[in-house]
């Protein structure tokens, strides 16, 4: 079974700084391969181990991405493909249209899977966009992938339901994080992870004739957190008392 | 410049509640709308005109064949704007679109206003921390985010119907299990009393549902207690890849407050904490905190609450 997964380096959300005029400090942040990716190279390295294969890890990315390559490797993926370009100077379209391009360049693959949402814009297009453009069966929002011979059978975690769903691979697959917990790459993985093959591909290579990407954001901002933040120490009789005087205050607690 | 806007929903309430933006851009711009359901919703629809795509087999069973039915009556209305209920489904079916009619797409967007012939709106990104501003020229697809605006009431007007015959999906539906209704209604819930990594066990739960049921609350949690632990079930998981929630009150007990829990209740009118660590980020993202043990703040506020009913 030939596998591919979507990943995605991005800047880590929780150690973002925002300067005293809302501007995030982008250049130079801390980075990490997007939280719910790592749920995906999860699933995909217990289907190798389930059906024999070969585990492939594909992004868009500025040549920092490496390093999430590189974790993903070290996870226990085989090789690696890194289509150079910057993914927040292009809408989610063209990055589908670019990874589209690379799995159709290395496949066929027999599952091609991706996480939900990345961490860092949590659109959630690119792997429905993926299916359309592969012209394969996709299949989102999945808790639950159950491979057996050429078909698959797939628990989607919808808003008020969950759906069993099947189809014949091969089959674009996003996963939510309660499909499984990811595994730590041990030491010896991470040093061998720079040893394992890693092909570089350029966006004019995969789209020739494709015009210039067009960015859909134009500018971010730190989110107004414009709460009281009115803190209340001492005896919990005493605290109680005063969040549930607050609260009544407020006007939020039935009467 | 008048546009042509459609406010489509696999699910007919959220139809009407992108209705709502739908008709506040018409009314900007002299333009229309035409609020567009699945299969059998006509009836249950919003707006004057309306207009229901239907396939031999149900469209609501698949993304996919809602997606090619849309994309054939898209084809002939020519809408220059399609908003899309951004759920699980309507994110899908709009990417989808976006591809087949090669337009640029958003997810999750709120505050929506046509500038100069582009559609602009605002996402949350980076886990809530930024706010971006998005822009795209018309044609597009904006998947808009639920359940913050309110939604126009069914109207009598007849639906235009578009069948579109025999559709294939690679994919099939053999089975669809609902959460229970009722038991948990978050999104809807006026006052939530939620639980985090500070309960020290399951049995312990009660504490925080005591309180909720004190206040007439819903019950929420972070994702430890139900991916990780299991203590309530996955509905029941508050934040950015669970439930967003508005409630009058959003009570954070023993929740640390990571960046991804608080994305999914910011939008409430007062969020209050009590943790015992007076350095954990949910008291940053609160009004009201009180530093202390829930074991022994909660009984004490219960308490409290049951004197003043009497």
């Amino acid at each position: 079974m030939k596998i591919a997964v979507c990943v995605k380096h991005a800047v880590d959300e929780t150690e973002l700084k925002v300067d005293s005029g809302g501007n995030p400090q982008l250049k130079g942040a801390s980075t990490k391969m997007s939280t719910f990716d790592k749920n995906a190279v999860e699933e995909a390295l217990r289907l190798k181990a389930a059906h024999q294969g070969e585990v492939v890890i594909v992004t868009v990315g500025t040549p920092e991405a490496k390093k999430t390559m590189k974790e993903a490797l070290a996870m226990g993926a085989d090789r690696g493909v890194l289509v150079s370009a910057d993914p927040m100077a292009m809408d989610t379209r063209r990055t589908s249209e670019l990874l589209a391009a690379a799995l159709k360049k290395g496949g066929p693959y027999d599952i091609i899977l991706c996480s939900e949402g990345s961490s860092d814009m949590y659109s959630g297009l690119v792997p429905p966009m993926l299916g359309e453009l592969l012209g394969l069966p996709y299949v989102g929002y999945a808790k639950m992938i159950d491979v057996s011979g050429q078909s698959a059978k797939v628990e989607r975690a919808l808003e008020d339901s969950v759906e069993v769903v099947e189809a014949l691979l091969p089959l674009v697959v996003s996963v939510v994080s309660e499909i499984n917990e990811p595994r730590y790459p041990t030491l010896i993985q991470i040093m061998q992870a720079g040893k394992k093959p890693m092909e570089d591909l350029t966006p004019e290579a995969l789209l020739p004739g494709a015009g210039p990407p067009v960015p859909l954001v134009k500018s971010m901002k730190a989110q107004a957190m414009a709460r009281k933040r009115v803190v209340f120490e001492g005896p919990p009789e005493e605290t109680a008392k005063k969040l549930v005087d607050a609260l009544a205050a407020e006007g939020v607690l039935p009467r | 410049m008048s546009v042509k806007i459609w406010a489509f929903s696999e699910s007919p309430s959220v139809a009407n509640e992108v209705a709502s933006v739908a008709s506040a851009i018409a009314g900007a711009t002299a333009g229309g709308f035409a609020v567009v359901g699945l299969d059998d919703s006509g009836s249950l629809l919003a707006g004057e005109e309306k207009l229901v795509v239907r396939a031999d087999s149900p469209l609501s069973a698949s993304p996919e064949a809602a997606a090619s039915a849309l994309e054939a009556a898209a084809k002939e209305a020519n809408p220059d704007i399609i908003l899309v209920g951004s759920t699980r489904d309507g994110k899908e079916i709009a990417s989808r679109l976006a591809v087949k009619l090669g337009r640029p797409c958003a997810s999750d967007v709120f505050s929506v206003t046509l500038v100069d012939g582009a559609l602009q709106g605002k996402r949350n990104v980076f886990a809530g921390k930024l706010i971006a501003e998005v822009s795209m020229p018309l044609p597009c697809i904006v998947a808009l985010k639920v359940g913050t605006n309110p939604a126009l009431p069914a109207s009598t007007a007849k639906a235009t119907e578009k069948t579109v015959g025999a559709l294939a999906s690679k994919t099939k539906l053999v089975e669809r299990r609902e959460k229970q209704k009722g038991t948990v209604d978050l999104r809807g819930a006026k006052l939530i009393v939620s639980a985090g990594r500070g309960i020290k066990k399951k049995e312990d739960l009660v504490l925080v549902s005591d309180l909720a049921t004190a206040l007439g609350g819903a019950v929420g949690c972070s994702r430890p207690l139900s991916a990780d632990m299991g203590w309530l079930p996955e509905e029941h998981h508050i934040g950015l890849t669970g439930v967003t929630v508005r409630p009058d009150l959003y009570l954070a007990v023993g929740i640390s407050g990571q960046l991804q829990h608080v994305a999914g209740v910011k939008d409430s009118k007062v969020i209050a904490a009590v943790n015992t660590d007076k350095s954990a980020p949910i008291f940053e993202a609160s009004d009201y905190g009180v530093v202390g043990d829930l074991y022994t703040v909660l009984p004490a506020m219960l308490k409290e609450i049951k004197e003043r009913h009497h």
